[in-house]
Parts: structure tokens; C-alpha cells; sequence
């Protein structure tokens, strides 16, 4: 017969033991103090920590934060909203933003920058304020081009030499704010010639080795070689260089399109004067200063912040135009759907 | 417990209702089910049919378009097909192992050398598994171009998401099948080939028959896995392969559309009950039972011919490999400035991660640290229940706690979310939140590798207890835990290693306080810091070895005098 040991007994009893212990200590929410604020950042941690740190030195407020994708903040905030967890959501392309004000996720804040900020880098109302303008690039690894005898791409047809077959990866226009824009630039540069455009993009179908599900995904393969090139964020292009990588970026001559960064105010924001004060920071030079500093390659919005002069040094004679606010609204949907039935699963 | 074995537990099948312990311990069970298994599932439909606010009230069209969408229903299929897959291939290998583990007659070194690598792939975070494939198999892959030179292949597809997956998960069906491969009495098979029976059919005969419950759950276990895998596929499928996970997340995280992906992630429950279903009849109709408490010596039986030993020793080895090149892989990534542009060695990362990371990796350890005893004792608890006492709802019972298992993790972490956010119960922010989720989704494997078990122990050992006056609570504790003990360990086990590693629902669950080592290696890899993200990873594997390490030495203090050796998780 089985002779159970005393220990056996023990350990059920210990396992009771913890499990009441558990209950007791784990189960309180932080305390809220005076001076802090709690964010929701889709900016990546290496930008946004000393973004909230220099804030908290000018403002004394320190900022709590957690990271996200522009979509899982998004899902959140909305799966939050009888009773907010953050009061500000930091950072992310203005159409994430767009997509909360239709759930009414938003309080409307104009701060005091509203007035001086062109149209494009705000809502009318106040639900959003842009802090930073991204525009796309081309990135290309130097391997494949020397091997190729290639030189950086310099037009959009250039991508479709055969050379780039199967190598090629950018974002998918399903979930990707970077894809939307890529989509809404190759209509641009094709005089709104929505069939034109379409053409293209079929014909660049078989060059692109894979759709990624975010901006960025890319730009690791490109770095490592694995895909030959790429259309992502100047950002995330620039930060793949500074990690060592031997990447060229270049731009289109029949011109690329940007996206603004924009932030909000969370409706029913517990600590709404001090989320009012970083938007404040946020819009304004304080901190769009700072973006050179901490190597932060984002153009700032404000029209009274310099460009840092190695990123004005990359954007030199290159044709940039932001993306039509109200064309691209009104046309997101159709424009996508036909993506996904005519360039992605055709 | 099965039909046909229902005969012999008559004696402890009447007894229920007389006895408190057993009642009070169903309906805890079934009170912390419906809060935390059913509960947030309910919130989330009504929050998906607009009942809850949202936007406006549902559009049944819009809803209906979605779930009979071309692509949609190719991933749909795209999904069974591939959960089929690995629930297959993961089986066969976990069996492989298995078998050469407790009948090759390896020393005692060669089978801790076989935990060990199956213990890998199982603790790797999924994200950098993935990455590993890319930087091995891509255009530019150190193997598919480094070593054989190819050009213009593609990594993206069914092959690489099958192979990742089966790789990941076949631990699983390992650690399930070993114990109840242990527990076969060896005189049996011994008895068989005595008998005049050959090697071939002792085992088509007499082992496999007998192992037959615990394959039907490895398969299972693995099918629900690969069905709830979204981190996998959303890195290696590519978009030639669609699948239902994936496209779940998507439809939440990039069409910012709750309805639409909590309607697709409801539509992998199907399958997912199906195949429950499926695998209860199945299993049901067989009666397996060598543990009968009539204590003989064990002979041991020599299972196993020399060449089919060497066959088998040399599958495991290249498995072994394969694993040990992966993870060779990420070390050397944690260790090298920029894995694939600068390979100047540095200690930088591990810096970085204890530093800037120190943050999560107390509040994984604390989370981890409560939830693994919490699950076990989930795991053999339901387990034990619904296999050995009768009582009403017990087969829904065991339905309803397979439910977290089988979602896509996506969609029990916003499940969560919504309905503990609001009164009633405000968990959000709290890191019980996250140990609920851990306990109730990887609980499962705790409780499938009970049955499993105790449908091999007969029943006439707790009966003994019984008629000489015990209670049932002192049945259990006695008898019947001292012999499930190895599933304890399993479903502990793996709900410690799922805590260290798990991101898919948890994700949606950290918050300003409580943050995962998971979450930060996602957010690295996010930003191409490959080194802190191999780091961090590294760092995983070495905290679950320690554990692991620590719990088989607590289970060999807890083992009875006599009774056979215990080691990492096995029986």
C-alpha cells in the first residue's frame, strides 16, 4: 500500500496558505498621488522615457506609462472607457486617433499652441494635437544593391526592377497607419488617378516577399538583408541605421507622403490638470526641442522648432506632401477594401 | 471517468452528496469558473452585440459579411488545418521523446539531458523563436543561404509556422505522456512477451493501448494550443496562409473592430468544443487501469530492440540539435552588440535589462511565483473532481474549464479586461488580474494530464480507503494526490513556464504597475533591440531551469518510500 508522508499534507496546506495570502496582498490597485499621471504611450520606450523624464524635471509631475501599438492602446482605452485607467495617450499616427473619436474615447483640449499649429496638425475640435509630422522613406540594404549593381531607388518604378523580386516588405493596409499613407501617397503622385494607381500596386505585388502587420516590421529584415528593401517611417528607417545597419534611405522624385503624431486627452481622465499640462509641453517647443537631443528623428510640428540639421540634411531637395485630411478620410475605407480584394488576396 | 470504468467506482460515485468536503470544493470550483472562465466570456458577448454601450446597437449584416467573408473562411480553415498539423506531428514527437525516455534504458544524465532540451523550446518566449527562424531560414538565412546557398527563399508560410509551432508545443504532449508511460506496471508488457509475444506487438498491443488516453489529450492539448496561437503565425505565416487567431487580432488591433474580432475569436470555439467532444467519447469507450494498488515487484522489461533503440536515440538526438542550434542562436544574439551588423561581444544587454528592466522581471517572478502553486492545485483539484466523483454538471464542468485554454489569447485578455474593469469587481491594474488569467488559461494542462492519470489508477484503492473509514478529503489527500502527484507537478510546471512566457492575452492585462518581462521583450524587438530582447530571453530560461531544477528536488523529498523515481516533471 501507498504510505502518504507527512509532507504531502504540508504542502496542500501550505498551497491554502499562499492562496489566502495572495488574495490579501495582490489585490489593491496603486494609490493615486497628487502630482502624477498615468499614460498610455505608442511612441517606443527609448523615445518616450526621456520625453516624460525632461517633463517631470520642468513640470515636477511624474509620469507613469506602459507602452503599446497604436492598436492595442487604441483597443484598450475604448475596453476602458466607463473608467479610464490613464488620462493622456501619447505618441501614434493621427488616424489611431481618429478611430477613438468615433468611439468618443476622447475629451476635446485645445492647449495653448492650438492657435499657432497649421490645420493639418490639429482637430477642429480640439480631439487631438499633433506633437511631431513622419514622413515615409525608402530603405534599401547597401549588400543587396552593391550585389545587384544597383543604386537607391530614386523613383517609384524603380521598385518594380526585377532585381527587387520577392524582396521587397512594408506594411499591411489592414493594420498599419504606414501602409495607409504609402497607399494614399502612390495615389497622390498618380494625380488621384485611383485605376492608375492600382495598376502599380499590382504590379508591385510580386516584388513584396511579405505585408508586415506593423510600420516597422520590415525594417529588421531589410537591416539584416533578408528582404532587399522597404517603404517605412523616416523614424524607424533613421533608427535602423543608428543600430548599425548598413542601410541607404532614399526618396521618390514623384514625391512621398507624411503622417502627423498626434495626442489626446482621455474622457473622464482622473487626473485631468496635470494630462492638461503635459499636452500643453507636448505641443509646444519645450519639448519638440528636445527631439534632437535625444536623436528622436521625428520632424517637429510646431512652426517655431528647427530641424535638427543631419535630419534636414536627409530631407534636402526631397519631395514631401502630407496626405489630404478630408480626401483620405472620406476614401479610407473603399481605398482599403480595394486593396485587400484587388493587391492582397486578388 | 470513462463508461465502461464507471462499474468499479460505484462505491465512491454514491457517496457525494453525503459528503461536505467534495460539495463545498465543486461549488468553489464552480463559483470561481463562472467569475473568471464565463463571466468575462459573457461581458464580452454582450459588449460584441452592443448590449454594453459602444457604438450604437449591432449590425447583425455587417457582422454576418465578416464571419462568411472569402478570407475569413480560408483562414477558418487554414486554422484546423494547421492546429491538425501540429496536434499530429507535436504528438508523434512528444511521444518519441517520451517513449525513449522510459524505455531505451538511457542513464539516468541522457534523460535529464532530454528534459532539459524539451524544456527549451517550451520557456522560449514566442516572439524569438520566430526570430531565430527568420535569421536561419530567410533570403539571407545563416542555413537556407549560409549553408546551402539558396537564393530568393521565402520563410513565410504553412511550413515555418508548422514547424515553429510543433517545435513549441511538443514539450507539452511530452509532459503528458511521459508520466503515464512511467506508470504502465512493466509487468505487463513483461507478462506479455513471456507470453510469446514480440517486441512489436507488446507494444502495438499492450502499450499503445494503454498510452491511447493520454495521446487522445497530448493531441488535444496541442490542437486547442495551435488554435489559439496568434504570436506564431503573425510573424511565420505570412500572408499566403491565413489564419483565424491572427486575423482575430487583426480585426481588433488594426481595424480598431471589437465586435468583429471577438465574432471571428468565437468561432474557433467550435472546433475547439468539437474536438473536446470528440476525444471524451473516444477515450470513454477504452478502461485502462495498471496502477491496482496489489503491489508487485517491478521487473523491468526490455521493451526496445538494439536497433530500434539506436533509431530512436538518433531521432531524439536530431531534435535535440535542432533545439540546441536555435537557442545557441539567441545567446550569441544576447551577446554581440548587433546580431547580423556588429558582432563585437558585450555584456551591455544584460546590463540594459537588469536596470531599465529590473521592473519587470520582479513583477514576472511575483506573478509567476503565485500563480504556478494556484494552478496546480486548480489542475488536480477539477481534475480529481470530475474523474472520480459524480455530480451534476460535471462534464460541462470540465467543458467550461477548457474554454481560456482554447480562445485565442487575444480575446480572454480583452475579455478580461472589459469585465473587471467595471464594478462589480475592478481587478484591472492589479496583478491578481494576471494570476487569474494565468491559473485559468494554462490550468488546463494540469487537469487534462489528472484525468489522463487517473483513468489508469483504479478506482478500488481510493475504495479501500473508503471502507476502512477515511472521508474523502482524507482519500485524496492520502491516496489519491501521492499518485497524481507527477500531474501536480506537470500543470504546476507549466503554469510557471506560461507566466515567464506567455504574452498573447496578458498583454492587455499589464499595466502602470504590473509589467512582464513578455511585454518588454516585444516592445525591444519593436524597436530592433534584438540584444536586450535576446537578453531578456536568455535570462527566461535560465529562471525556469533554476525552477524547475528546485521543484523535481521538492518532489523527490515529497516521494514515498517505494514508490518509483520522480524526475523534472515526469512521473
Amino acid at each position: 500500500m501507498i504510505v502518504v508522508p507527512r509532507s504531502v499534507r504540508r504542502l496542500v496546506h501550505a498551497t491554502a496558505a499562499v492562496a489566502l495570502a495572495l488574495v490579501a496582498l495582490l489585490s489593491g490597485a496603486p494609490v493615486r498621488a497628487a502630482d502624477t499621471l498615468n499614460v498610455y504611450s505608442i511612441w517606443p520606450e527609448n523615445w518616450a522615457r526621456p520625453m516624460f523624464e525632461e517633463f517631470e524635471k520642468a513640470s515636477g509631475i511624474k509620469v507613469n506609462f506602459v507602452r503599446f501599438s497604436s492598436g492595442e492602446a487604441l483597443a484598450r482605452v475604448i475596453a476602458e472607457k466607463n473608467n479610464p485607467r490613464v488620462d493622456v495617450l501619447f505618441g501614434g499616427p493621427v488616424e489611431t486617433f481618429a478611430a477613438g473619436i468615433a468611439e468618443g474615447v476622447f475629451e476635446p483640449y485645445k492647449p495653448p499652441t492650438f492657435g499657432k499649429l497649421p490645420a493639418r496638425f490639429r482637430h477642429p475640435d480640439g480631439q487631438w494635437t499633433a506633437i511631431a509630422d513622419d514622413p515615409l522613406v525608402f530603405m534599401t540594404n547597401d549588400k543587396f544593391l552593391k550585389e545587384h549593381g544597383l543604386n537607391a531607388p530614386a523613383s517609384w518604378n524603380d521598385l518594380l526592377n526585377p532585381a527587387y523580386k520577392n524582396m521587397l516588405q512594408m506594411a499591411d493596409a489592414r493594420t498599419s497607419g504606414t501602409a495607409v499613407t504609402r497607399i494614399f501617397s502612390v495615389i497622390e503622385v498618380n494625380g488621384r488617378d485611383e485605376n492608375k494607381a492600382f495598376d502599380y500596386m499590382k504590379k508591385l505585388r510580386p516584388q513584396v516577399q511579405l505585408y508586415t502587420k506593423s510600420g516597422g516590421g520590415g525594417t529588421l529584415p531589410v537591416g539584416l538583408g533578408q528582404a532587399g528593401a522597404g517603404i517605412f517611417f523616416i523614424v524607424d528607417a533613421l533608427d535602423t541605421k543608428a543600430k548599425g545597419y548598413d542601410v541607404t534611405i532614399s526618396f521618390p522624385r514623384e514625391g512621398i507622403g507624411t503622417s502627423a503624431e498626434a495626442i489626446a486627452l482621455i474622457k473622464g481622465a482622473k487626473n485631468p490638470e496635470q494630462a492638461k499640462k503635459l499636452i500643453d509641453w507636448a505641443t509646444s517647443p519645450a519639448m519638440q526641442n528636445l527631439f534632437a537631443k535625444y536623436k528622436i528623428n521625428f520632424v517637429p510640428a510646431h512652426p517655431d522648432v528647427a530641424l535638427e540639421p543631419s535630419l534636414a540634411e536627409v530631407l534636402k531637395g526631397t519631395k514631401i506632401f502630407p496626405i489630404d485630411a478630408d480626401y483620405a478620410g472620406a476614401n479610407r475605407k473603399r481605398v482599403v477594401d480595394r486593396w485587400v480584394a484587388e493587391v492582397l488576396n486578388p | 471517468m470513462s463508461a465502461a470504468g464507471v462499474a468499479p467506482t460505484a462505491v465512491v460515485a454514491g457517496r457525494p452528496s453525503r459528503d461536505i468536503g467534495i460539495t463545498l470544493t465543486v461549488a468553489a470550483l464552480w463559483l470561481l469558473l463562472a467569475l473568471f472562465v464565463v463571466y468575462p466570456l459573457v461581458m464580452l458577448f454582450a459588449r460584441m452585440l452592443g448590449m454594453l454601450g459602444g457604438r450604437g446597437s449591432v449590425d447583425f449584416g455587417a457582422l454576418l459579411a465578416l464571419l462568411t467573408d472569402r478570407n475569413q473562411l480560408r483562414a477558418f480553415w487554414n486554422s484546423l488545418l494547421l492546429a491538425f498539423l501540429v496536434g499530429t506531428v507535436g504528438t508523434l514527437a512528444g511521444f518519441l521523446f517520451a517513449f525513449t525516455a522510459t524505455r531505451c534504458r538511457l542513464p539516468g544524465a541522457a534523460v535529464t539531458a532530454i528534459d532539459a532540451s524539451v524544456l527549451l523550446p517550451l520557456v522560449s518566449p514566442p516572439f524569438t523563436t520566430a526570430i531565430a527562424m527568420i535569421f536561419s531560414f530567410g533570403p539571407r538565412g545563416l542555413i537556407t543561404y549560409g549553408v546551402f546557398g539558396l537564393k530568393g527563399y521565402t520563410v513565410y508560410g504553412l511550413g515555418a509556422t508548422l514547424f515553429s509551432e510543433a517545435l513549441t508545443y511538443f514539450p507539452i504532449a511530452y509532459l503528458t505522456l511521459r508520466p503515464i508511460l512511467t506508470a504502465i506496471d512493466s509487468n505487463i508488457e513483461g507478462m506479455a512477451q513471456s507470453l510469446g509475444a514480440s517486441r512489436w506487438r507488446v507494444f502495438r498491443t499492450v502499450t499503445l493501448p494503454l498510452t491511447v488516453p493520454g495521446i487522445a489529450n497530448a493531441f488535444l492539448l496541442l490542437f486547442a494550443a495551435s488554435l489559439a496561437d496568434f504570436a506564431t503565425p503573425l510573424i511565420l505565416a505570412g500572408n499566403s496562409f491565413p489564419v483565424l487567431p491572427t486575423q482575430a487580432y487583426l480585426q481588433i488591433t488594426g481595424l480598431f473592430d471589437l465586435r468583429g474580432g471577438a465574432a471571428l475569436s468565437f468561432a474557433l470555439l467550435v472546433p475547439a468544443l468539437i474536438v473536446f467532444l470528440l476525444q471524451r467519447y473516444w477515450v470513454s469507450r477504452r478502461f485502462y487501469v495498471t496502477i491496482t494498488g496489489k503491489g508487485a515487484g517491478q521487473t523491468p522489461f526490455d521493451s526496445v530492440s538494439p536497433g530500434g533503440r539506436i533509431v530512436l536515440i538518433a531521432s531524439v538526438i536530431s531534435i535535440t540539435v535542432v533545439v540546441a542550434y536555435f537557442y545557441a542562436l539567441l545567446l550569441y544574439a544576447s551577446l554581440v552588440v548587433a546580431l547580423g551588423a556588429n558582432h563585437t561581444p558585450t555584456l551591455a544587454h544584460y546590463r540594459v535589462i537588469f536596470t531599465d528592466g529590473w521592473n519587470a522581471i520582479r513583477d514576472t517572478l511575483i506573478i509567476a511565483g503565485f500563480s504556478m502553486p494556484l494552478g496546480g492545485l486548480y489542475g488536480i483539484l477539477l481534475g480529481y473532481l470530475v474523474t472520480r466523483h459524480r455530480f451534476p454538471g460535471r462534464r460541462t464542468m470540465e467543458a467550461v474549464s477548457m474554454m481560456n485554454y482554447a480562445l485565442p489569447g487575444t480575446i480572454v485578455g480583452i475579455a478580461y479586461l472589459i469585465a473587471f474593469n467595471d464594478p462589480p469587481l475592478v481587478l484591472t491594474g492589479t496583478a491578481l488580474i494576471i494570476i487569474a488569467c494565468y491559473v485559468f488559461r494554462y490550468g488546463p494542462t494540469g487537469i487534462r494530464a489528472t484525468v489522463a492519470l487517473l483513468q489508469q489508477i483504479d478506482p478500488s484503492l481510493e475504495e479501500a480507503s473508503q471502507g476502512l473509514g477515511a472521508r474523502s478529503g482524507t482519500t485524496f489527500r492520502r491516496v489519491t494526490l501521492p499518485l497524481i502527484m507527477p500531474a501536480f507537478f506537470a500543470g504546476l510546471g507549466i503554469v510557471f513556464i506560461r507566466s515567464m512566457t506567455a504574452i498573447s492575452a496578458t498583454i492587455f492585462l499589464v499595466s502602470i504597475s504590473w509589467t512582464l518581462i513578455t511585454v518588454k521583450i516585444l516592445e525591444d524587438i519593436t524597436e530592433l533591440s534584438l540584444g536586450p530582447a535576446a537578453a531578456f530571453s536568455v535570462l527566461v530560461v535560465v529562471i525556469v531551469f533554476v525552477v524547475v531544477a528546485g521543484i523535481s528536488r521538492v518532489l523527490r523529498e515529497f516521494r514515498a518510500p517505494g514508490a518509483p523515481g520522480v524526475s523534472l516533471f515526469g512521473g
